[in-house]
């Protein structure tokens, strides 16, 4: 019954879904997971990173984390391209508001602008949405540290924890049932990588195959978002006894 | 009434060895009246490149903040800082756009190139640039500062004696020039450090 409804992205179903707005959640769903976590002195986002081949160029760039503007990040789980096309557009967004008010731009604006960009694509001009979901972290001084989910529809919400891409569902109720109101920023880390690692299915976890990124405050008082290191990430992993060592040839 | 003469300004920056030095005055007026004594007019872009502008200060100002619009795009696509030659480059297209109605600023660009290389250029308010090996200079004062530059520049002056002959040079100059003055910015730039100092010259 579906077959008539689903293929233009610009029409209701007759159940009242449309239907090409969950194809692209579908989409999303094969991609690596990311899982954001807001604390009392930071936001952590964690991401598992699918393409790892010894074949693959090593670079500095992050395949799942992205700084928006100084004072937010994102990351990323769907379809990767249209991620690009996406994160270009927040930071100019971003930059156009510094431009014009001088002063960052809140994170809450910054991700309603980009859903108003995802939006129009299930609205008008026949063009398919963009399979991504964003984790947005951020920092603005109006409402301290943030957390938000926002999806293809172009809906978004903000979290205390949240999780995107493959078994987000298994993800998502760990963190409902672990996760506390007054978690500092070292336990939610722990928290963070704790459920990547029960939710991911590859039998080995490595530094290599996940990125751990965090929004932060300075002791002088100014956001920072940094990317751990593949080092610091593997002692943090034998700290908090998630690695699981590769297995061997049998 | 000249629009280049509306605020007054006055603008040096200078090469040493491995290092580089751009000062400026502190006065911002309207025409005859003094408006403030403590105008930034020497903007940090990165760690190692600096900006100045001279000229009417609010074209000054926004020519600045659609500079950093650019550079902080540039670094967040590029996870690197902008190099000096490039945004040199860049400020000349920026002008260049506004050709048939133009800012009425002209800039002077000093930053820490590949391998520490000093680096300082200066431009009309159309773009041309006029890269120089060993001073620049900006603003209504810019005939004196012209001739204290010449007779007091050295090659290969360290850092300590680079802020010596800077601070000489612009304090001279904006004492013959009734639109700039009233005190000196002074930023030394070595491969380490910054060094922001304050002069205090003639109050007039």
């Amino acid at each position: 019954m579906s077959r008539r409804y689903d293929s233009r992205t610009t029409i209701f179903s007759p159940e009242g879904r449309l239907y090409q707005v969950e194809y692209a959640m579908e989409a999303i769903g094969n991609a690596g997971s990311a899982i954001g976590l807001l604390s009392k002195d930071a936001v952590v986002l964690v991401g598992e990173k699918k393409v790892t081949s010894k074949l693959l160029q090593t670079s500095t760039s992050t395949e799942k984390m992205y700084k928006i503007d100084d004072h937010v990040a994102c990351a990323v789980a769907g379809i990767m391209s249209d991620a690009n096309i996406l994160i270009n557009t927040a930071r100019v967004q971003a930059q156009r508001y510094t431009f014009a008010y001088q002063e960052p731009m809140p994170v809450e604006q910054l991700v309603q602008s980009l859903c108003d960009t995802k939006q129009g694509y299930t609205q008008f001009g026949g063009l398919r949405p963009f399979g991504v979901s964003f984790l947005f972290a951020g920092w603005d001084k109006n409402y301290g540290f943030q957390l938000y989910m926002s999806d293809p529809s172009g809906n978004y919400s903000g979290w205390k924890a949240a999780a995107i891409g493959a078994n987000n569902q298994a993800a998502q109720s760990m963190l409902k049932q672990d996760y506390k109101d007054d978690i500092t920023r070292e336990e939610a880390v722990q928290l963070a990588l704790k459920v990547l690692s029960k939710t991911m299915d590859s039998t080995s976890l490595t530094s290599e195959k996940l990125e751990l990124a965090e929004v932060f405050l300075t002791p002088s008082g100014s956001v920072k978002y940094q990317v751990c290191s593949p080092e610091s990430l593997s002692k943090l992993l034998l700290k908090f006894g998630v690695t699981q060592p590769a297995t061997e040839a049998s | 009434m000249q629009i280049f003469e509306y605020n007054g300004s006055a603008l040096v920056a200078m090469v040493g060895k491995n290092c580089f030095a751009i000062a400026s005055d502190r006065r911002l007026g309207v025409q005859l009246q003094t408006i403030a004594t403590d105008f930034q007019r020497i903007s940090k872009i990165h760690d190692r490149l600096f900006l100045g502008l001279s000229g009417l200060a609010t074209d000054a100002q926004t020519l600045y903040q659609r500079l950093v619009f650019r550079h902080k795009l540039y670094q967040l696509r590029e996870e690197r800082d902008m190099k000096p030659e490039t945004f040199a480059n860049l400020v000349s297209a920026i002008l260049y756009e506004k050709r048939f109605g133009p800012y009425f600023c002209q800039p002077v660009i000093a930053g820490l190139g590949d391998e520490d290389k000093p680096f300082i250029c200066t431009m009309d308010s159309i773009g041309a640039k006029e890269l120089a090996k060993d001073f620049v200079v900006a603003g209504t004062a810019s005939e004196s500062l012209y001739g204290a530059c010449e007779s007091m520049f050295k090659e290969d002056m360290e850092p300590e004696e680079l802020f010596e002959t800077v601070s000489q040079a612009l304090l001279s100059s904006v004492d013959r020039d009734c639109l700039s003055g009233w005190g000196g910015h002074v930023y030394v730039v070595t491969p380490t450090e910054v060094k922001e100092r304050i002069l205090k010259g003639r109050m007039d």
